[in-house]
């Protein structure tokens, strides 16, 4: 190689590092921001503070985790690898258990509680949550993302996900204007299924964490047959 | 400096990410008295943009069942919802930021463009039916104890299946 050559890719290299140095000035602005935000939602309106710095967390965690709920589930198939369906498995151990402690609270202070006086996210269950779930994954397979990914990738700089975005509105707005129907035919007879109503709640709990456990132990068993099958 | 290499440069371990996203969820629910969700927010903005093209969105039968209206003093674009959202996408991208790591990333051709939008549309309809997405009626459900959860779970993964199978059969 002669010098001059070694000169420029000496140079080049000098560029690419100033070019990325550039994004630390980003970084540091938009964290600024982020945070006179926080502050200013503090002061006006104390609950969206906490929906902002929280989805800001969410957000660096997906991203830096590389996490992503629609490999969960394609990983175990496509690859033979369930690291990721298992850190999602712990995840809902460690939420379940935080869940438990909310809800049990809320519901000593009140033993008359109404299912819809419950924190926490319960619905009407029936084939309508079927259908639904089937249209979201394929839906999911063939944009190549769910939900919380395509945020999660508009903010890494994929035009696609954009793109995903609008098809999620233009959907979204569609099924709640159909709602009307839905609901006549389906979802207005399905009941809400809330475990602790019919087992109580300690069994309940005990259940759901035996049940996570186990497929967290079968997913263990899954990846390490499979990885033996690769190293053989 | 190593430890700010591990934490900004390279990816975590997907268990630390689970846990924290779990911590995350619980933290939300007992600083806001609601669960991490997703979807509800775009067909708000749906809503947002309906309106102000003049229709009433407002009055669908939609918003006033289920608790689904919006709560005091918010609107179809100034909510919880669009605050969680953009904070999510804001979020991601400080964290590449800090990485070094953004870049525009264009689409490749229509083709891309057309199953990105009919993707969205599918996964869009289809949290209507089923009260939330793969966050709303899975990620937050099954802690919450509520069967729906788990049928969101069995019914997404054949979902995903089928959407592979119709993918490799018919288009690719």
């Amino acid at each position: 190689m002669t010098s001059s050559r070694i000169e420029a890719l000496k140079k080049q290299k000098q560029m690419e590092i100033r070019k990325k140095n550039n994004q630390m000035h980003y970084a540091v602005l938009g964290t600024t921001i982020t945070f006179m935000i926080y502050f200013m939602l503090i002061n006006y309106h104390l609950r969206l503070s906490s929906f902002w710095i929280i989805g800001i967390l969410l957000g660096i965690t997906m991203q830096r985790s590389r996490f992503c709920f629609a490999s969960s589930f394609r990983d175990p198939i496509m690859v033979g690898s369930t690291s990721l369906l298992k850190a999602v498995l712990l995840a809902f151990i460690i939420s379940t258990i935080g869940f438990f402690i909310i809800q049990y609270k809320t519901i000593v202070l009140n033993p008359d509680y109404l299912i819809t006086e419950i924190p926490g996210q319960l619905s009407p269950v029936g084939i309508h949550t079927a259908i639904g779930a089937v249209l979201f994954g394929v839906g999911m397979v063939v944009a190549g993302g769910c939900a919380s990914g395509t945020l999660i990738r508009i903010g890494e700089g994929y035009m696609m996900q954009l793109v995903v975005l609008i098809g999620f509105i233009i959907g979204s707005t569609l099924g709640a204007k159909h709602f009307v129907f839905w609901d006549k035919t389906l979802i207005s007879k399905a009941p809400i299924i809330y475990f602790p109503k019919y087992l109580g709640f300690f069994p309940s709990l005990i259940l759901q964490l035996i049940l996570l456990c186990s497929l967290y132990y079968i997913a263990d068993w899954y990846d390490k047959k499979n990885n033996i099958t690769i190293t053989m | 400096m190593r430890l700010y290499d591990k934490i900004v440069k390279k990816p975590w371990p997907y268990w630390i990410g689970g846990s924290i996203l779990a911590v995350l969820n619980v933290s939300l629910l007992i600083a806001t008295d609601s669960v991490w969700k997703i979807t509800t927010g775009f067909l708000y903005w749906g809503a947002a943009v309906l309106e102000k093209l003049g229709y009433n969105s407002a009055d669908w039968y939609y918003f006033s069942a289920y608790d689904h209206g919006l709560k005091e003093s918010e609107t179809f674009f100034n909510n919880s919802y669009t605050v969680l959202n953009i904070a999510v996408i804001v979020g991601a991208l400080l964290a590449v930021l800090w990485a070094n790591e953004f870049k525009w990333k264009k689409i490749k051709n229509t083709r891309q463009f057309f199953f990105a939008l009919i993707g969205g549309v599918l996964m869009g309809y289809g949290t209507r039916l089923s009260f939330g997405c793969n966050i709303g009626a899975y990620f937050s459900a099954i802690p919450s104890f509520s069967l729906h959860g788990w049928i969101f779970a069995v019914f997404m993964f054949a979902g995903a299946w089928l959407g592979s199978k119709i993918l490799f059969k018919y288009i690719l």
